[in-house]
Formats: structure tokens, sequence, C-alpha cells
């Protein structure tokens, strides 16, 4: 089962919100944002994490990360097991993941110079300090396409795509293997997105690192991905390669949300059969019975309701979930 | 280097000349308290009975008492220089005090949050529904008066306003992105606390100190009118102008002096408050 290939192995991972009876002793409901879910990512790879807001993606990469335990199931980086390490160890796996944000303005600390906020990794985990520190925090300057002279400034003196780039420079002081980007363009303007998203292709052609691309944009997914992944009320609904995710969309979720991507061609996108779902996202906390999706699927029967359907592998490779498609 | 100090010279040359005046008469105030025993024209302590309650300009054998004398006949000037010393660091080091301990707490409930947020902020509450005079009042009975007990009942007792503002604004900022980066980055929470939250909220907090200054000033001069502080014969501002009040209509002098100074160095500092909390800003500090 352990392939050290891969950098990332989740198990059943079920992340809980809530229950327990607070001060007052009111127990809440509990809040099912996570709930069995299994992924791989190998080396060099980019995998896309899509899914509409509320459907549990920052805190899968909240677990992911070690910022949010989770309560069952097994995370492992570079085959090592997160839960249950003790705070040593887990600091040492950690390392080996990292993070890119939405909003660059808000993922900068306003008063740390830039130079500082990407040497604070280096100086936390004592990897380099001095000379060899400036000489380092310069290099990764340089690589995200910034100046070394930058490193004095404070980030409201930059654009977002520069900021952004900063971000990224921060994300790769410790040579992770993982990058979680959690909608990293999504806050930038149109004109700067590309620009972002080549470097990030350039630096993992570069560096062989592997990206967990958390988006809702199928546009900037079908650019970057080698897999996506689409989740639905905290569960996994369709896995599949990037190629056929786009050419045979299979789960009901999945081709609704493709059907409202829209399309630079208006003989297409006139064309294109638009799938509307109605209703809202139920609430995490109580979750329907049988299929998540069932309250809202144009192709629910009686079985759906009753019946949760697996994730199960159709002929091209695709993991689906769902009775009927 | 050169470019360095050119752009030292340049934000002095945007100081603004209201903060540049403040400055000026802060720094006056502190050198005449610090100058006092030299400076002062007679002994603040000495009474006069034959001079009592004299309007300012009153000369007594080739003496002039400048401010004019209180109920005991003491030049008041003296008195006056005499007693902003007290007063300033009575008023010093209770905000020293109380901003370290509030801001400490406040920080340590926003970030660790459970049972210590608890067990903090219904402290702070229990503190805020006492009134503080009271609390103070209290305090200085068991302890008994005395200058460095004053100045610990007063930062002690006037923490818990610092804890608020401290703790709503880790909450705040606690959240932001950046914070968990530098988790991410390996960072422990002594320096997230002291590198990236206490920086980030920093001007709220001077803004509350600033307050609090004027506000400890005129806290020691209430619990000075009550006995429980600064003790006769020694003066401090408020002292003097507790006992001025009772003569207020014979002689307006012995309130309105120590007073006026009381205004301008409140004044002063919250001016000076207000623009180094723009000045901590980077976002405020380059074009």
């Amino acid at each position: 089962m352990s392939d050290t290939n891969n950098v990332l192995e989740i198990r059943d991972v079920t992340v809980h919100f809530g229950g327990r009876g607070g001060l007052l002793g009111k127990a809440g409901p509990v809040v099912k944002a996570v709930n069995g879910v299994n992924l791989d990512i190998g080396r060099g790879e980019t995998v896309a994490l899509v899914g509409e807001s509320g459907c549990g993606k920052s805190t899968l990469s909240n677990t992911i990360v070690g910022l949010q335990p989770p309560n069952s199931g097994s995370v492992r980086i570079g085959g090592e097991e997160v839960v249950g390490a003790d705070r040593r160890k887990l600091n040492d796996i950690r390392r080996k993941v990292q993070m890119i944000f939405q909003d660059p303005a808000l993922s900068l600390d306003p008063r740390s110079t830039i130079g500082a906020t990407i040497a604070e990794p280096l100086i936390v985990r004592r990897i380099a300090k001095g000379k060899a520190l400036t000489e380092r925090v310069a290099m990764l300057l340089q690589q995200v396409g910034l100046r070394p002279e930058h490193a004095d400034r404070y980030p409201h003196q930059f654009s977002g795509g520069q900021r952004q780039r900063v971000v990224i420079a921060r994300a790769l002081a410790l040579e992770p293997d993982l990058v979680i980007c959690d909608e990293p363009v999504s806050a930038l303007d149109v004109s700067v997105r590309a620009q972002v998203l080549n470097l990030l292709v350039a630096l993992q052609k570069r560096m062989g690192v592997s990206y967990l691309f958390v988006s809702h944009d199928l546009g900037v997914v079908r650019h970057i991905c080698d897999r996506v992944v689409v989740m639905y009320l905290g569960r996994f609904v369709e896995m599949a390669d990037r190629d056929t995710f786009f050419s045979s969309p299979k789960h009901p979720y999945t081709r609704a949300l493709m059907s409202a991507v829209p399309e630079a061609d208006p003989m297409i996108q006139r064309s294109k059969e638009r799938i509307i779902l109605h209703g809202e996202l139920p609430s995490p906390a109580n979750m329907p019975s049988g299929c998540p999706f069932h309250t809202r699927c144009p192709l629910a029967t009686e079985i759906c309701s009753e019946v949760r359907p697996e994730l199960t592998p159709r002929p091209d490779g695709a993991l689906v979930a769902c009775h009927h498609a | 280097m050169n470019t360095a100090t050119f752009a030292i010279r340049q934000r002095i040359r945007r100081v603004p000349l209201s903060v540049i005046v403040v400055s000026t008469l802060l720094l006056v105030i502190v050198l005449l308290a610090i100058l006092a025993p030299w400076i002062a024209p007679a002994d603040p302590a000495k009474q006069n009975l034959l001079a009592r309650l004299k309007p300012p300009g009153f000369e007594l054998r080739g003496i002039t008492y400048w401010l004019g004398t209180d109920d005991l006949g003491r030049d008041l000037l003296s008195r006056t220089l005499y007693g902003a010393g007290v007063s300033l660091s009575v008023a010093i080091l209770s905000v020293v005090v109380s901003t370290l301990l509030g801001v400490t707490l406040g920080m340590v409930a926003g970030w660790f949050r459970g049972k210590i947020e608890v067990i903090i902020m219904r402290l702070v509450d229990i503190m805020m529904s006492i009134p503080a005079i009271l609390l103070a009042v209290l305090t200085v009975a068991v302890l008994g008066p005395g200058f460095l007990k004053l100045v610990l009942v007063l930062g002690l007792t006037r923490w818990p306003r610092y804890t608020r503002v401290a703790y709503a604004q880790t909450l705040q900022v606690a959240n932001l992105p950046f914070i968990k980066a530098s988790e991410l980055a390996g960072a422990g929470a002594a320096r997230i606390l002291f590198h990236h939250i206490l920086p980030n909220i920093a001007g709220p907090v001077l803004i509350v100190t600033t307050a609090e200054f004027g506000l400890m000033i005129l806290m020691e001069a209430g619990l000075s009118f009550l006995g429980l502080g600064i003790q006769p014969p020694a003066a401090s501002w408020g002292s003097i102008m507790s006992v001025g009040r009772q003569y207020l209509e014979r002689a307006w002098w012995i309130v309105a002096f120590p007073g006026a100074c009381l205004f301008l160095l409140v004044f002063s500092v919250n001016v000076l408050g207000d623009w180094l909390r723009d000045q901590l800003d980077p976002r405020s500090r380059s074009r």
C-alpha cells in the first residue's frame, strides 16, 4: 500500500467539527466537513481539488498541512504518518508540505519586509543565518522573478501578482515535496493569472515539487493539472485524469460544474447543454441520507436516497461515485 | 548608507508642526521635572502662614511667588515643579506595568483560546465590573500608601482595558493567512505572538496607552486626594489640585496652574501617540 514514490497518501480521513458540549453543556450539531476520503499524490504531480465553497476543500488542505488534526484516518507525507506524530516529528514532516494562499494581500505580514518573510522558515528551522541567509533569500527572490534588492520592501509596495510571487518564494524556501495551492490565482487580476500559473509550472519542472491545487476555476485546472478530484459535501464524487475528466465527465455534479464554465466561442456557448442545479448545498451538519448529492441531482431515483454510492472504477480509468453515471 | 540617511532626513522633514510643538512641550515638562531641585525658587514643603492663599506675583521679604501660594503659604511654583516629577513617574511606570501585563494576557487569551481564554477574559470582566477607584482604594487600604505601591496598584488594576483590546485584535489577526504561513514555516507561539501579532496590534494598543496615561495622572490625583496616594508634604499635581479645589473661589491659581500643566501634558501625549501610531504602520511611511 505504501508507495514511497507518493508524496502524499491519505486514507479514510474524516474531520468533524462541534458536537462536543460547550461551557453550557449544550451539544451543537456535528459538522462533517470531510468524510472518509482517500487520495494519493505522486512526485511531481499536480492534482486539482474542485468543489463549491463549503464542500470541505479548505478543511482537507488544513488537515494535510497538519493544522487541523483529523478525527480518524491516516495522512502520510513522504511515507511518514502525520496523524498522532509527536510535536518534533510533526514539525519535521511539515517541512515537506507548504501552502500558497488565496489572497496574497493577507498572506504576508504587513509589518515584515518581504525579505524577513521569506527568511522566516529558514531562521526558525535554523537552516541558514547571516550571509548565507541573505544569499538564500536573494536566490529565492530571483527564482520567482523578483529582484534581490526587493528584500527590504514591505508587502504594500508590491502589486498583487508580485505579492503572490513572494508567497511562492516563502513556500519554496524549505524545498517542500508538496505545495498546497489554495485558489492561488482567484484573487489576482486576470492579466497576471497566467504569469503566476506559468511560474508555478516552471518551478515544478525545475524542483520536481507536487501541487495540490484547490480551485473552483475549471479553466485554470485544465491549464495546469494532471488529475482532477471533485469534492461534494466532504466526499470525493469523481476522480480522473485531466483528459478523461474534461472529455467525458461522468458524475452529474461534475457535468453541472462543467456546463457552468463559459466558452469563449458564443456559438459553442449557445449550443452547450446547461445543467442547472436546484436548491442549496445541504448543510454538512445535516447530511442527506444515501448519496449526498441526491437532493439536487437530475438523475436521482429511489436508490439514491437509500444507498450511498462508493467510488467505483470505470472503463476509462475514472473513479465515480454514482448509481447512474 | 547614504540613501538611509536621506530617507531619515526626508521623514523628519515631513513631521507635522503640531508634533514638533507637543514634543518640545513634553521635553520641557520632563526637563523641568528632572531639574526641579535646582530650579525651584523655594522649598516646596516650607510653610509660611503669613503668606496663605496669595495670588501670583505676590512678594514677601524679597521673594516673589510667581504662581502664588497655597493654603499653607507654600510656594505654588516650587510645588508644581516638584509635583511634575511625581505625577510623570507614577503615570509612566503604571502605564508600563499595565501595558506589559494587559497586552501579554490579551495575546495569550486570543492565541491559545480554550480554558486559558475563559479564565483571563472572565477575570477581565470581573475587574472591569468593579469601579477602578474602589478597587484602587481597597488595594491601597490593604497594602498601605507609598510611591511604589501606588504604581503597582494602578498598574495591577488598569490592565483589563489593554487585555480587551489586545485580545480582540489578536483574534482578528490570528485568523489571517500570514499567521498560518508562519505556523507552517515552523514558528513557535512566542515567535508568532511577538514577531507577527504584536506589531500588528500595536496601533490600537498605543491608543489605549495614551488615553490611559492621562487617566493615570488623574487616578493618582484622586487617590492622593483621598490620602491614599502621595503622602503630604510631598506634592503631586493631583494632590495640589485636590487641596486647591476647596479654595477655588478665593484662590483659583492653586487649581489652575497644575491643571493647565496636566492638560498640556495629556494633550501632548495624545497628539504624539496618534502620530506615533501612524509611524508604526509601514503603509503610511512610504508613498
